[in-house]
């Protein structure tokens, strides 16, 4: 059997997987560079060597068992995490989305205006006899025709062209007119400059008629500047990732670039009372919501698994039935519940015979928010807490029953403080989790209810990863350095919570 | 009052109040799955009548392309179990067995990380896989390629460390023993590891699979066409904000897709709770 693992088969299987790969890879990393993502390519182009160098050399054995896994583990993961913290130092946002060059590049070409008198032409589009684009335009008030490509403008006579019953011309030597369906299928005639006369040209604006346009800014490369040919004004690089006009920082050219801004991304956090206000409300009631959920679940485990801590009829049965919200995919029972808690049509108000519109209320939809993961959370600690409660010596309880302590006393002064031992690392972890709990949030309630009109983005039911969300992709205004920001902090807090508790549990290991 | 009446009345009526509360939604998802006029109105608990109309309308309906979903959901979630559980095992195995240098640094590193939840990377991931669309579209933002890669990589912290935890619990008498005999490390992973390790690679195998299919906003992010989606993308879509009308249908198609992880879940539960107190919690 072990042959398969060695000898010539083995080898050749190898080599053609490992070929096959670097092939795909190298193909990849190659259109990456030609899009200019270097990031991408070089890490393309490291995985390449390193899987040939850990497969074909003896160097490392370890490394062979880890490298596909460390790859997809360092693009995938590690990734990721640096490019939120990158992002996190610059403007980066829809208006300051794209590279500087692409953003010389679209202002340059939002950068034009019409010629004083706002001069149409009638055009047809097509190519002249060198091949060169070219459009035949008509004056047709003056009753006089030019052939225009993009770097020559010939006058034509008007004997030399035929025109139709408007006058327009239609054909004319050396053009040859291009079809309408061609036309359509292809945008690039659009954008195509056609020399008209100095500082002036012509572009299609709609079918058949040409504008007469100039430019009007222009890039100056060595001050990083843009110019006004006209009025002469000056746009400087506001080092925020736009041009904006000396003097004037409010008037920017769109659009802008994403522009590296350091701290302010995270100083906005702390200093702007529109981004810390929210912050601060959506904070205090992430900490309740995860609390309270923590709390809410583990009571109700815990009474259950102290309930069914004994043999008696129907143990099995009332296990099965309590374990089923905890194995439904949570996605669905979280849709269901939304579903029920329907002001108009749900369950619930039907049940009550009442008339709330649990979502459109603070209140209501908090408390619809803590029942949801009441139900989803419970059995969790059920089994949690009958496992743990199986773990808790007998000796201990019964010694305290002889010492003449009555059961609720071993539970307060015995049970449940050895329990709170065992069991706190979970308990962090649980709040940990529901401290990013982002499914129930979105699903449920969408983190409203929320004042759309006042432009607030926090909802009364957002967590701060709900709300991060809103901000990163929630209105038409994507903020990605904004959101990386907060993702940062809340990373920071989460982490914090989870080494406490594996503090909690390494002493444990120790001592337990 | 007698003795059984005072020790266990409550015990009984605390469990029969919980399974209330626990099969409510469940009872009722039921009940409106089978109500032909689609509405989730608690009418009574007992159905009047019984129509499969909800189901069929799944199956046939142009609007609700159900098995599509649930086709992309297990191609989807079956790919990511499986390349995850083979590429992190091999990961976890040198965690576990190997000796090399830094090792105890990679440890505390892959510790680190994987308590970095990977929803907070989200615009990260989504810029990221938007430039790679610009030059390989198959595999970038939009495509199921592209959201295979995502979680599978996405998954490879937490997977380790978990197949780590694992891999610890199994003996290494036997492996040693296998050096000893003069094993390669390549021999002693496939001869001797991978079958001792048969079943826990399976059951991670298949929890990566729950997880997987459990997934909302990746999905959400990544799938835009009604056809691509997957199931609980398709089903959330369906029903937003419109409760009234389509509740029926989605209740049918929620329990048609439940069915098989709740089937999977219980013949799991022991290792699930194993898992659990081992400190990992379920999403």
């Amino acid at each position: 059997m072990s042959g398969i693992f060695r000898g010539n088969f083995a080898l050749v299987v190898k080599i053609v997987i490992l070929a096959g790969v670097t092939a795909i890879l190298s193909l990849l990393a190659q259109s990456a560079f030609a899009r200019g993502e270097i990031a991408i390519g070089s890490f393309l182009v490291i995985s390449i060597v390193a899987l040939n160098f850990t497969y074909l050399t003896k160097v490392s054995i370890p490394l062979k068992f880890f490298v596909p896994g460390v790859l997809l583990f360092i693009a995938f993961v590690i990734g990721p995490i640096i490019f939120t913290v990158v992002m996190s130092t610059f403007n980066y946002k829809t208006g300051n989305y794209i590279s500087k060059e692409a953003a010389i590049e679209q202002v340059l070409i939002r950068g034009v205006e019409p010629d004083a008198n706002q001069t149409t032409f009638d055009v047809v589009a097509g190519k002249a006899s060198d091949g060169k684009d070219a459009i035949l335009v008509s004056d047709v008030a003056n009753q006089k025709f030019f052939l225009s490509t993009q770097d020559n403008l010939s006058t034509l006579d008007a004997n030399e062209v035929v025109v139709n019953e408007y006058g327009v011309a239609t054909t004319a030597p050396n053009f040859v007119a291009t079809s309408l369906e061609d036309l359509a299928l292809d945008d690039s005639y659009a954008k195509i400059r056609y020399k008209f006369s100095d500082g002036y040209y012509i572009v299609i604006e709609a079918q058949g008629v040409g504008a007469v346009f100039r430019q009007a800014l222009t890039y100056d490369e060595k001050t990083d500047t843009m110019r006004n040919i006209q009025s002469g004004e000056v746009y400087v690089d506001n080092g925020r990732g736009n041009f904006a006009l000396e003097g004037s920082p409010d008037s920017v050219l769109t659009p802008g670039w994403r522009a590296p801004i350091w701290f302010e991304n995270y100083t906005k956090l702390v200093t702007d009372s529109r981004v810390r206000t929210p912050l601060i409300k959506v904070f205090i009631w992430t900490v309740i919501f995860a609390s309270l959920t923590v709390l809410s679940t583990f009571a109700f485990g815990l009474l259950l698994a102290i309930a069914l801590n004994r043999r008696m009829r129907g143990r099995r049965v009332y296990r099965s039935i309590l374990i089923l919200p905890y194995a439904m995919p949570s996605i669905m029972s979280i849709l269901i519940w939304g579903g029920m808690f329907d002001s108009q049509f749900g369950a619930i108000n039907n049940l009550l015979n009442t008339d709330i519109a649990w979502f459109s209320n603070p209140t209501y939809a908090r408390a619809a928010v803590l029942l949801v993961n009441l139900w989803l959370g419970f059995p969790y600690f059920y089994l949690i807490c009958s496992g743990s409660l199986q773990a808790i010596p007998s000796e201990l309880l019964e010694a305290a029953a002889i010492d003449g302590a009555n059961p609720r006393q071993v539970f307060r002064q015995i049970t449940l403080p050895l329990l709170l031992q065992i069991l706190s690392p979970l308990l962090i972890a649980s709040f940990a989790f529901n401290f990013n709990n982002f499914n129930l949030i979105y699903l449920l309630t969408g983190g409203g209810p929320r004042d759309t009109l006042d432009g607030e983005l926090a909802g009364a039911t957002d967590i701060l990863i709900s709300y991060t969300y809103q901000i990163a992709f929630g209105t038409n205004i994507l903020d990605f350095g904004l959101a990386s920001a907060i993702s940062v902090l809340i990373f920071f807090l989460v982490a914090s919570i989870s080494f406490y508790g594996i503090r909690k549990s390494k002493v444990m290991e120790t001592f337990g | 009052m007698t003795k059984w009446m005072r020790e266990n009345l409550w015990r009984h009526s605390t469990a029969i109040f919980m399974c209330i509360f626990a099969l409510f939604p469940l009872y009722l998802v039921v009940l409106s799955s089978l109500n032909p006029s689609g509405s989730l109105q608690l009418t009574s608990f007992i159905p009047r009548e019984i129509s499969w109309d909800n189901y069929k309308m799944l199956f046939s309906s142009p609007k609700i392309p159900f098995l599509s979903w649930v086709k992309n959901s297990l191609i989807i979630s079956s790919t990511v179990a499986i390349s995850s559980v083979v590429i992190g095992a091999a990961s976890a195995f040198a965690f576990s067995r190997l000796k090399f240098k830094g090792k105890k640094l990679g440890i505390q590193f892959l510790l680190l990380v994987q308590m970095f939840p990977a929803i907070l990377a989200l615009s990260a991931v989504y810029v990221i896989m938007e430039r790679v669309y610009s030059f390989a579209p198959s595999i970038g933002l939009g495509s199921q390629a592209g959201l295979i890669l995502v979680y599978l990589g996405g998954s490879m912290g937490v997977n380790i460390w978990l197949l780590k935890g694992f891999v610890d619990s199994i003996p290494a008498e036997l492996d040693e023993a296998a050096k000893i005999d003069g094993a390669s490390p390549m021999q002693t992973y496939w001869l001797i590891f991978i079958p001792l390790a048969a079943p826990v690679l399976a059951v991670v195998c298949l929890l990566s699979f729950i997880g997987t299919f459990n997934e909302f906003i990746l999905a959400r992010l990544f799938l835009v066409e009604m056809e691509g989606r997957t199931v609980a993308v398709g089903l959330q879509q369906f029903i937003g904000g419109q409760y009234a009308t389509n509740w029926g249908a989605f209740a049918a198609g929620s329990i048609l897709a439940s069915i098989p992880i709740v089937i999977i879940f219980l013949s799991l539960q022991r290792y699930i709770v194993n898992g659990l107190t081992a400190g990992s919690v379920k999403g």
